[in-house]
């Protein structure tokens, strides 16, 4: 290893401080690259927002999405609407009527261990 | 001259010089897109003369809780079809639950107990999840258990140097699953050959500078999806492009836990550690809405989970403190809070998902239960 690194280069030692230099030469150099690959992306960025929409036109979109769909955990909601969306309420487990006696007594929501 | 001609002393200048550069264009993006934010959702919606949602107080109940996990439930996945759930808790275990009768079809017991993720394929026959041990296990739930009464980890996704912090099934597509990690990166897999076909981000390729916590897929094009990290930064991605994300979300100012797609598939919701949710335009890249709830006495919260009402009209989110906020999406305020109404959890909602026909919303929580809501009141369809 002495040897080597003796004939390789004569003006520094061979010495474990130099092989940490290289590496952290290294490691600089790789940020450089990936802040020089991050300074195209922000200018293509800038450059392509000249050309969208502002926020407006995305909220329209966004308000007539939202109100034409059928939701059924909304008091008011465009239809149809789904009997299944009602099965979490039918059958022997769960009832409207039993449930609004529980919420009356406060008891827990039912749960069966199989 | 080249970089590595160049004296170290040279390259540090230089990459004062690029840093400097970096920043003074991050500013001209954000003052240029300021101007371009001429409102967001609430002060749009409001212009519009629409008003908040309002729930009377038996409206959206719990209708089941699902109790047999012995420790804090950190995820839950339900089926594309049908009721079923999968969830996975600090007690090692996934437990299959039949959500509407409230039974269990499997208990798994995990290789590995710091289970972070959970997920099911989308032709229901198979759950998969992650961890501390870096590792993706996929479970088949049509094979026979062995010879300990366990059922065998049919797959084992290998790769990541980090831990796995979310998973999600491509939709549509059982033999492809994204992954997020600890070790900065996402990953796409072919589960049949159990092979990552993509890497995200990474010590080579443009990406997220911290641990990555979430990822969502979108439902309309599966070939999008978004990661959000404790870099505070959100990333969309398409998979056909692994060298740099399509664009990079700032605006929060802590770690991003959740991200969600927004139904419609042109926006997607963030949660963090700033205590806020944010609505992100995935086409302009525009932050529409920040959803903060303004606070008393009691210090700000962590926002740990997010799901959209099918509509998109509602926003659920989990707290650190408990809370389980309702927010109405488009006028940007809370219309209920979960966390404070009978039968609620008596800790907080780590993770939260809506039943695929949007008609039930599942909350896990470190009280180890997870509990379905429903709507029972009265609907007025138009």
């Amino acid at each position: 290893m002495q040897a080597n690194s003796m004939n390789r280069n004569q003006s520094q030692p061979a010495t474990a401080t130099s092989n940490a230099d290289r590496r952290g030469k290294h490691r600089i150099a790789a940020e450089v690259k990936r802040l020089e690959q991050e300074i195209k992306y922000l200018e293509e960025e800038l450059e392509q927002l000249e050309k969208i929409e502002n926020a407006s036109a995305a909220c329209k979109e966004l308000l007539s999405n939202v109100e034409t769909k059928p939701d059924p955990l909304l008091p008011v909601t465009n239809g149809p609407a789904n009997p299944s969306w009602d099965r979490w309420f039918e059958g022997p487990q769960e009832s409207k009527e039993q449930k609004n006696l529980q919420e009356r007594d406060g008891a827990d929501g039912m749960s069966h261990e199989s | 001259m080249a970089n590595k001609e160049m004296s170290v002393a040279e390259l540090r200048e230089k990459h004062m010089a690029a840093a400097e550069t970096v920043n003074s264009l991050r500013e001209r993006l954000r003052q240029k897109r300021l101007i371009l934010l001429d409102t967001d959702v609430a002060g749009y919606a409001r212009a519009q003369g629409r008003s908040a949602v309002t729930f009377g107080p038996t409206d959206l109940v719990c209708c089941r809780t699902l109790q047999g996990h012995t420790g804090k439930v950190y995820s839950l996945d339900w089926t594309p079809e049908r009721n079923r759930i999968v969830s996975a808790s600090q007690d090692g275990r996934l437990i299959i639950w039949n959500a509407l009768t409230s039974q269990k079809t499997h208990a798994i017991k995990l290789p590995c107990a710091w289970v972070m993720t959970c997920a099911f394929s989308p032709n229901g026959h198979s759950v998969a999840s992650g961890g501390l041990d870096s590792v993706c296990s996929i479970f088949n739930l049509n094979s026979p258990a062995d010879k300990d009464g366990n059922l065998p980890v049919s797959r084992m996704l290998s790769g990541h140097k980090g831990y796995v912090s979310c998973c999600q099934y491509v939709p549509e597509e059982d033999t492809h699953l994204i992954t997020s990690s600890g070790d900065q990166t996402c990953v796409l897999w072919d589960i049949t050959t159990g092979l990552r076909a993509s890497v995200f981000g990474g010590e080579f390729q443009s990406g997220h500078t911290a641990d990555v916590l979430s990822v969502s897929i979108s439902g309309m094009n599966s070939r999008m999806f978004v990661s959000g990290s404790c870099d505070t930064t959100a990333r969309l991605w398409d998979t056909r492009v692994a060298s740099r994300a399509v664009h990079t979300f700032h605006g929060h100012e802590g770690d991003v836990n959740a991200v969600k797609f927004f139904p419609d598939g042109n926006r997607f919701g963030t949660g963090s550690n700033d205590g806020t949710c944010r609505l992100f335009d995935i086409r302009t890249g525009h932050q529409l809405q920040v959803y903060q709830q303004q606070h008393g006495e009691n210090e700000a919260s962590q926002v740990t989970s997010i799901a959209f009402s099918i509509s998109g009209r509602l926003l659920f989110a989990g707290y650190s403190n408990g809370d389980c906020y309702v927010w109405d999406t488009l006028l940007a305020r809370v219309v209920l809070n979960l966390g404070s109404v009978q039968n609620s959890h008596e800790n907080r909602v780590s993770c939260l998902g809506l039943s695929a026909d949007g008609s039930a919303l599942c909350t896990g929580s470190w009280d180890t239960n997870l509990k379905i809501w429903a709507f029972g009141g009265h609907r007025t369809v138009i």
